[in-house]
């Protein structure tokens, strides 16, 4: 299964990482190294559930400057590859529960390059709009072509 | 993740309502007041406000009071936080790869350096 970018709504990072594949995809499921590069510093990750298995949860904790540690992502793993692909998503809890809110399915491949690894991270929105109410109005799908056809409407 | 779209709930809600975007389109025409923009609309005023409300709170309108009048005008910032609002995450997402490249690369040396 290879994800579909829909160009409105999805993107994808691909970079080529001068280290071997090991060296990324133990960044990435070691919990400890994984809370030194997920997000910006000064703030501050907290891995609090990495269960590398279909339906296993992947929570963590955010924390900026002196707050107190908050809900990043709730979310579980889809699809687990040993060394090749790591699929993630909100719109799940561990054990396939269904989340209140659903935001991102993450797809994280590596493969190897002749310079190191080729590590790919595709993220796929959720169309947050009620497609009904979009057909209504005779949008198309996708938030950035409503708003331009919006903008065009207002501004006529 | 979470924390970067919630400027972002708001907007969208608003575009899921028919009033609140008709409220939107009449208003692309210029400045109304509440009495014109609900005029249209049969709906009870306090009704007709709570779609106003969420509109000023989303930010795609402004409103002034002169007097006994409440004016509504268009406020463009809701369209252009649509339209960047990927490039924000494509923003997030290329920094985060940027960290692990950083990370991978640093902690590899030091391995092969062992």
């Amino acid at each position: 299964m290879t994800a579909t970018l829909n160009p409105e709504l999805d993107l994808s990072v691909t970079r080529v990482i001068r280290a071997p594949r090991a060296a990324v995809w133990g960044a990435w499921t070691d919990p400890e190294r994984f809370e030194q590069w997920w997000v910006p510093a000064p703030q501050i990750c907290r891995v609090r559930e990495m269960d590398l298995r279909p339906g296993g949860s992947f929570r963590t904790e955010i924390r900026d400057g002196a707050a107190e540690f908050s809900p990043h992502i709730s979310g579980c793993f889809l699809a687990v590859d040993d060394h090749e692909r790591i699929v993630f998503t909100d719109a799940l809890l561990g054990g396939w529960r269904p989340a209140e809110a659903s935001f991102v399915t993450a797809v994280i491949t590596m493969s190897d390059h002749p310079d190191g690894t080729e590590y790919t991270a595709a993220a796929l929105h959720r169309n947050v709009a009620d497609r009904d109410k979009h057909e209504e109005l005779g949008f198309q799908e996708g938030w950035g072509t409503v708003t331009r056809q919006l903008a065009e409407l207002v501004e006529a | 993740m979470a924390k970067s779209l919630a400027p972002l709930d708001g907007v969208f809600q608003s575009l899921a309502d028919p009033t609140r975007r008709a409220v939107l389109v009449r208003l692309g025409s210029g400045p109304a007041s509440i009495g014109e923009l609900a005029a249209p609309f049969d709906m009870a005023l306090p009704s007709f406000m709570k779609h106003i409300h969420q509109l000023e709170t989303a930010g795609w309108i402004r409103t002034r009071k002169d007097g006994r009048v409440r004016t509504c005008t268009l406020e463009r910032k809701s369209f252009d936080l649509v339209e960047s609002w990927l490039d924000e995450q494509r923003a997030i997402w290329n920094e985060r790869t940027d960290r692990l490249e950083g990370f991978v690369t640093s902690t590899h040396e030091e391995e092969g350096a062992e």
